[in-house]
């Protein structure tokens, strides 16, 4: 069942193009990786297809929702997690979390903020304000707050930056029983080699196009990894 | 340093025109200059009933508190270094990543904002004053002492708020004992003034205003002015020298630990229901922020503007206009548009976009944080002003006044501007209808007001007819941010 379902989907800053008519369907359970180079439109693409931006034209139908008409019941089904780290600058860690989950309606919230802290190792910085949280601390909390209302899916922008290896390997291998579990993931990232690891199929966007779309083996093709697969695909495009 | 600075300038300038335009901006100081020449121009009106000394008193003790209000580095300084993980960076963060000496920086700033500040106000003010010889007979060598008694007293109001902003980055108890020695200071000033008995001069505290004393007009230019010179210049050098020196080389930011307030403050709220959790946050946001201060501040700046013009209107131009309570009411209903504006310059909202929250959700937030903030100080600056003009009589009519046109005032602001009043306010269209729709009501509420003495009927039915017209355009504009701002995103 396609849980993300994308038709010719393109979105203009002003006459600028940013995603130019994409096609895209994504399964339950699957674990989507979006690439491309700086400035190719991979941010604009999520957040056209989490209810933050409006399309220019096109379709997008995210866990049936049309995200054009609906976006707010987009936003209420998903969990996000943005581009740049920014918790509220003077709420604490746990009342943000206490925030998301009071906006989110989820039940149970005191333990499952805990439940969230203690996954992060967050209950040194409970009581700190999130503004004078280091960048790796804050994006714990986003990813926290991204997951706190158990979603069935997930868009995900770059959710492994700023985090040591050790929270790498623990947000990966949660990520992986998340998908084991029946959860979908979108995820746009420039470390492919994580990416590697986890996705079960990929995209590339350049210049706002979908150059290459597939299954991990056939978009690497008959090169030695994704990453020489990438350049090849992107430099060959300039 | 000379290259500093003259970066350090340019960076200033971009800054500032940034807001708006280099044209808008330069016409800041012209616009200064033309009201100093027209305060000056009717200076034998004014001069008949404010002596010249209490006038020269007021400007320098004005002076001095705007040379306080450019020095506060110290508090901004903090803002300045966390900003530098932000969109914007300024190059007074750049000595933690340059072989730079921060109190080398720290100098330059002191010295860019003595060179800014002056050419924005105390310049075109000056040259205002040079422009009205011809209608007051003015001497030149009068204003230029002026001008060079006004400037002792900028750069020590400057020096102080730099060495008591560098105090407090090193020390809150310090700072805090320091703070209560010049309260006690000025405060037994104030009272030796008030009394009438002058026992401890205020040029004593502002070498500026000693200068000036013993200047022409006033003095004969003796060894009285050379003594209040060099004391205005050891001041002024021992405060900047104290604060080049308590400047760290190396910024060690603090980290906040607070308790967990929101749910309480969320509990308290239940009444808002839906709203409950954002209005918590917004409040708590504001706390912490330390917002509520600066709100203080621009709230009661234009006040005390509005109170100095009607001075000026009354005394210097000698206008028979009846400024009654209900004129202020109306007056302070406008000036709290501002106070909107401020509650969206609290935080970055960027992540409110991937949360399910509406743009118009938030506005509506806005709109009832800044009811609980200002209706009350709002009605009791009314009260105190018709109390102090004895003016009460007029109350029962200026509170509704000021409860509707603040209402009108902060709903036509959200309307036109969403959650982004400073941008979009720089937009002509916007601005075009920003000024339409709060001036002809403001001037209209205001005329209404000066006739109440004269034909009470008429000005009490013309202003419930204006107030009726305000409600209902309030409820229009209230219903109409839903659909204006419904498809809006959240941040730049």
């Amino acid at each position: 069942m396609a849980v993300l379902e994308v038709q010719r989907l393109t979105k203009f800053y002003g006459s600028v193009p940013a995603i130019t008519d994409v096609d895209l369907a994504v399964e339950q359970g699957e674990f989507f990786g979006l690439f491309g180079p700086n400035g190719a439109g991979k941010t604009t693409l999520l957040k056209v297809l989490t209810g933050q931006l409006a399309p220019t034209r096109g379709r997008a139908r995210v866990l049936g929702i049309d995200v054009a008409e609906r976006p707010m019941a987009v936003k209420e089904a998903v969990g996000i997690v943005p581009e740049v780290e920014s918790p509220p600058s003077y709420l604490t860690s746990f009342e943000y979390l206490y925030f998301v989950c009071r906006v989110r309606k989820v039940p149970d919230a005191n333990a499952k903020i805990s439940r969230w802290l203690e996954f992060f190792d967050l209950g040194d910085v409970r009581g700190t304000i999130c503004k004078d949280l280091s960048k790796g601390t804050r994006q714990k909390l986003m990813l926290a707050a991204a997951f706190i209302h158990e979603p069935k899916l997930l868009f995900l922008d770059e959710p492994f930056i700023n985090l040591d290896p050790i929270y790498q390997r623990r947000l990966r291998d949660y990520l992986r029983e998340y998908v084991d579990g029946g959860g979908t993931v979108l995820m746009c990232s420039h470390l492919l080699e994580i990416a590697e690891k986890l996705c079960d199929r990929v995209g590339i966007l350049n210049a706002g196009h979908l150059i290459a779309q597939g299954a991990l083996a056939q978009v690497r093709g008959g090169e030695k990894d994704l990453e020489t697969a990438f350049l090849k695909l992107v430099e060959g495009k300039r | 340093m000379t290259f500093l600075l003259r970066l350090m300038l340019r960076e200033e300038f971009r800054m500032h025109t940034s807001y708006t335009s280099p044209h808008m901006f330069l016409a800041f100081p012209a616009l200064v200059g033309v009201l100093s020449f027209a305060t000056a121009a009717t200076a034998n009106n004014f001069l008949g009933v404010t002596p010249l000394r209490d006038v020269l008193f007021l400007v320098h003790v004005s002076v001095f508190l705007y040379g306080v209000s450019v020095g506060a580095f110290g508090f901004l300084g903090r803002q300045y270094q966390e900003r530098a993980t932000g969109y914007r960076n300024y190059l007074v963060t750049q000595p933690s990543i340059l072989p730079m000496s921060f109190k080398r920086t720290f100098l330059g700033m002191y010295l860019r904002d003595a060179v800014f500040y002056l050419a924005l106000i105390l310049v075109p003010m000056t040259i205002g004053l040079l422009a009205s010889i011809p209608l007051n007979g003015f001497r030149v060598t009068s204003i230029l002492f002026l001008f060079g008694a006004a400037l002792l007293s900028f750069l020590a109001g400057m020096s102080l708020s730099f060495f008591m902003s560098t105090l407090y980055v090193r020390s809150a108890p310090a700072f805090a004992a320091v703070a209560a020695v010049v309260a006690v200071l000025f405060g037994a000033v104030g009272l030796s003034r008030s009394s009438g008995m002058s026992t401890i001069p205020a040029a004593a505290l502002l070498p500026g205003l000693g200068v000036q004393y013993a200047v022409p007009p006033l003095g004969s230019l003796g060894l009285e002015a050379v003594w209040f010179t060099l004391a205005g210049a050891g001041l002024i050098l021992v405060l900047l020298g104290g604060a080049v020196a308590l400047v760290s080389d190396q910024y060690e930011p603090k980290s906040v630990h607070a308790k967990d307030d929101l749910p309480s403050i969320e509990r308290r709220l239940s009444r808002f229901r839906s709203y409950g959790t954002l209005l918590a946050k917004e409040l708590l946001d504001l706390k912490r922020s330390g917002t509520p201060v600066k709100m203080f501040f621009s709230f009661v700046t234009p006040l005390i503007f509005l109170s100095f013009t009607v001075w000026f209107v009354r005394n210097g131009l000698n206008l028979p206009i009846g400024f009654n309570t209900v004129f202020y009411a109306a007056m302070v209903g406008f000036f709290g548009i501002s106070l909107y504006n401020w509650l969206n310059n609290v935080d970055n909202m960027d992540y409110m976009s991937t949360l399910p929250l509406s743009v118009p959700q938030v506005i509506r937030v806005k709109l009832l944080a800044y009811l609980f903030l200002t209706l009350g100080i709002s009605a009791a600056f009314v009260i105190a002003i018709s109390w102090m003009n004895g003016d009460t009589r007029l109350l029962w009519l200026a509170l509704p006044v000021m409860v509707v046109t603040s209402l009108y005032s902060v709903v036509m602001t959200a309307y036109l501007t969403g959650l982004r009043t400073n941008s979009f306010l720089f937009d002509p269209g916007v601005l075009l209808a920003f000024s339409a729709m709060s001036m002809l009501p403001d001037v209209g509420l205001a005329v209404l007001s000066f006739t109440i003495d004269a034909s009470p009927a008429f000005a009490i039915g013309g202003i419930a007819l204006a107030l009726g017209a305000l409600a209902l355009g309030t409820l229009i504009l209230y219903q109409g941010i839903d659909r204006k701002w419904s498809r809006a995103a959240f941040g730049e």
